[in-house]
């Protein structure tokens, strides 16, 4: 087998992403004048922001096999607090730190039911899914807050560098997180956790005490991700984040990580959740039905999974 | 011609290994057939191939006097095949009835079921093999396991099942249980079924059997009638007459009477054994031997903190240590190679180095908390090197490897360590001959450097060629103990695993 450079990088998924998302610009860019645009460009970027850091979370956590479905409904609880807090008159960088600290608390909940009690993923965050909702309509009493100050709605409006502050939360914590994968210790436990988690204890590994921490991180993430949702659409309201933890997995497993765990990485997912926002952007820019969108999404979400599939089977992986 | 069934020139191959070389079994109708042989005599891969598992290489099957291709384990069971494993197979939430006639219902004219002719035909069933059937309205997995095995006897001549394979039925078995499954088979005799039993209880065969066939390193050593045959005749032909003289030791025991023992385990117990008592000194190979089951490996894990023991201490050099969890043992110096490097050893969709590093990465750091990846590839590099891992490079997934190459990198990850106990099950399971060889003179070189190694094997040979000394192990209690070269033979080895204390005094 001769090995050519490119050849390596396709071998790597986030290579064929950039790839579709490159070849996708290019038809959506000759189709709609606007596409191409400034404008257009940050909107799908500012629209991405919220999911492709909740994707980074969830990266970590499908890796170690499991998932997390109470993604939306945390991002529900931060949003509702952050949002009252805002209306309290909590300055920005507490309102921050506030959301990380409310995401951080309800992740660990996730986390101990699956380290210390055993639950399985799916049950644990099912359960707390429904759980975390119920709080968000106790939280709000059925009403929904609007009206923020406008320093909180700033969180997503100001820019750095000419590019709006969720985008650079976002970038930076894909970059950290997929360093922290690569290089600390603990991502490397990760990976051997989702791999066989037998082999992990017998190899040494904190099992318990990593797997609570994944979880933790994610809940983190989904913070960080509530502020962000609730200062974009200016408005909190009981379905606020309902539905999130859907795009947020389908962002994931398009982005090259293994539902079944073991694989994946954080610049994956989040290029996963860009390669879906063009999709839907660009399917209205050139106004076709929105229910084209879903079976094209749904055709996509699919397709990348059977490549996974595959790709095992070629190393004799059997399916029964 | 008395002959129901047979067995013709049977040759099967895993890998470049031959695991039956040839062989040939003959069952009568009515009989009750002895199948015997120590682990990795090829018993279980016949097995597969009469119950339509696996295919053989090459070689002939004949039912009733005609050829015949068993294509599926489903069209060896239509074809009266009967496979009676020590686990049953059953659906756990479903009645006896249900389970009896899963697939194979009878139906009223309308195409329901026929529950009451289902539940007549059913005692009728056990009636026959003279069971009380006073539990086929329960849920199966609220029976014993003897009676969920007889259930699924029930179950199979429903089916009209020819041959009964009976995979070593009575390991799991009360003494009262294993009555009465005794008691079922001699019914099943009478209605003209051939039994096929295969088990580790020599004592068991003289009580049922007919006929006994000895399997050795993939090959019929002969069959007898059990009436013929001594059950030390029995002990002899699994175990060889080569084995016991030929195969020299390639080292002698280096301890001295002054040296200190680095592990001593006293009276530990859990669910799994009873008393376990040890001393294992630097620099000797320490082997464990026994039957599948026998608490072995159990023992093994509870020095590394999987199994945790409910009595008995554990001193390292003279210290009582408490093992919690593998990563304790670990920072004591004790390693444990498991038994099933797919599950429990290595991860096989990461790559060699990163299973080489996994014990040792929260040590590799450099600035920032990072991982040294050159260290990193060093260290993967050092092993593959020493251990002549082959492989393209140390980015290589695990999965690409062929298990010899497999094996290694699981040693190398646990050398990589340093340890001072080494604790090896079946180092050498499913590798080839030429690797084996390599892992032998590994462990034999490790010793030398004046690690302590416990080696648990299934293979005699491995074990005797190895071993300064060995305990053997049986249904969890320490049944031998041997540790000069005229004690340790074969036939000692399997009488002890095979439940005759062979104890002798004057060893610790």
């Amino acid at each position: 087998m001769k090995k050519t450079l490119l050849g390596e990088l396709f071998k790597k998924r986030e290579f064929t992403i950039i790839f579709i998302i490159i070849i996708l610009s290019i038809v959506f860019g000759i189709l709609s004048k606007n596409f191409l645009s400034i404008s257009n460009i940050t909107n799908i970027f500012i629209q991405i922001s919220s999911i492709g850091i909740a994707a980074v979370g969830m990266t970590m956590v499908i890796i170690t096999g499991g998932i997390d479905v109470s993604a939306g409904s945390i991002l529900g609880i931060v949003a509702v607090i952050t949002a009252k807090a805002a209306i309290a008159g909590l300055s920005v960088p507490l309102i921050l730190i506030l959301g990380i600290v409310v995401g951080t608390l309800l992740g660990s909940i996730n986390g101990e039911l699956v380290s210390s009690l055993g639950v399985p993923p799916i049950i644990a965050t099912l359960g707390t899914m429904s759980f975390f909702r119920a709080m968000v309509f106790q939280l709000l009493g059925g009403r929904w807050i609007s009206s923020f100050p406008e320093s909180f709605r700033k969180i997503s409006t100001s820019n750095f560098l000419n590019i709006p502050i969720p985008i650079w939360f976002m970038f930076f914590l894909a970059i950290i997180f997929t360093y922290y994968l690569e290089y600390r210790p603990t991502g490397r436990y990760i990976y051997a956790i989702g791999n066989s988690i037998e082999a992990a204890r017998v190899s040494g590994i904190p099992t318990k005490r990593v797997l609570l921490l994944v979880y933790i991180f994610a809940g983190m993430m989904y913070g960080i991700a509530g502020v962000i949702v609730a200062a974009r659409t200016g408005i909190v309201q009981t379905n606020t984040g309902s539905g999130f933890e859907l795009a947020v997995i389908a962002a994931t497993v398009l982005g090259g990580t293994n539902i079944l765990g073991g694989e994946g990485s954080a610049i994956g997912s989040m290029l996963g959740a860009l390669l879906l926002a063009i999709i839907t952007n660009g399917m209205i820019l050139i106004n076709l039905p929105a229910l084209t969108e879903g079976l094209i999404v749904g055709t996509i979400i699919i397709i990348s999974v059977l490549t996974d599939i595959l790709k095992l089977r070629r190393r004799g992986y059997q399916y029964e | 011609m008395n002959s129901f069934f047979k067995a013709e020139e049977i040759v099967k191959n895993f890998g470049g290994v031959r695991a039956i070389k040839g062989v040939n079994l003959e069952l009568k109708r009515g009989e009750v057939h002895a199948l015997v042989g120590e682990n990795g005599a090829g018993k279980s891969t016949l097995i597969k191939i009469i119950s339509g598992v696996i295919q053989p290489n090459s070689g002939k099957l004949f039912l009733e006097g005609k050829e015949i291709k068993f294509l599926n384990p489903k069209h060896a069971h239509e074809m009266g095949i009967a496979t009676v494993y020590q686990d049953p197979l059953i659906y756990n939430k479903l009645s006896v009835i249900e389970n009896i006639f899963l697939g194979n219902e009878i139906k009223t004219k309308n195409g329901t079921i026929d529950w009451k002719k289902q539940e007549v035909k059913t005692k009728e069933l056990f009636a026959s093999l003279e069971i009380k059937p006073y539990f086929i309205n329960q849920p199966i997995s609220s029976l014993s396991i003897g009676l969920q095995q007889i259930a699924l006897i029930a179950k199979a001549l429903n089916y009209s099942a020819k041959i009964f394979i009976f995979d070593e039925p009575t390991a799991i078995l009360t003494e009262t249980e294993a009555g009465r499954l005794f008691k079922v088979i001699q019914k099943l005799k009478k209605q003209k079924v051939s039994i096929l039993y295969i088990s580790h209880r020599l004592e068991e065969i003289f009580e049922i059997a007919d006929r006994v066939t000895v399997f050795k390193d993939g090959k019929n050593e002969g069959t007898y009638n059990v009436k013929n045959i001594s059950r030390d005749k029995i002990v002899e032909l699994m175990a060889g007459k080569i084995l016991s003289e030929d195969i020299e030791r390639t080292i002698k025991t280096n301890r001295t009477k002054n040296k200190l023992p680095i592990l001593e385990v006293k009276n530990i117990s859990s669910y799994y054994y009873k008393n376990i008592s040890f001393s294992l000194y630097p620099g000797e190979i320490l082997g464990f031997s026994g039957l599948i089951g026998s608490g072995r490996s159990e023992v093994m894990h509870t020095l590394f903190g999987l199994i945790k023991q409910d009595e008995g201490e554990i001193f390292l050099h003279g210290n009582k240590l408490k093992i919690n969890n593998p990563s304790t043992a670990m920072e004591f110096g004790i390693v444990y190679l498991p038994d099933d490097r797919t599950s429990e050893g290595l991860f096989s969709k990461l790559d060699i180095k990163f299973n080489i590093s996994i014990p040792l990465i929260n040590k590799l750091k450099k600035k920032f908390l990072k991982v040294d990846k050159k260290a990193e590839e060093n260290l993967a590099l050092k092993y593959i090197e020493l251990l002549k891992i082959k492989a393209p490079s140390t980015s290589t997934i695990l999965s690409n490897l062929s298990g010899g190459n497999q094996q290694k990198v699981l040693f190398a990850k646990w050398l990589s360590t340093n340890p001072k106990v080494l604790i090896l099950d079946k180092p050498t399971k499913g590798v080839d001959v030429e690797v084996k060889a390599e892992i032998h003179r590994e462990i034999v070189r490790l010793a030398e450097d004046g690690i302590a190694i416990i080696l648990i094997s299934s293979e005699l040979p491995e074990i005797i060629k190895l071993s300064d000394r060995i305990i053997v192990m049986h249904e969890g209690t320490v049944t031998g103990r041997f540790d000069t070269k005229e004690t340790i033979n074969s036939k000692n080895l399997l009488n002890a695993a095979t439940g005759i204390r062979m104890i002798r005094s004057g060893t610790n």
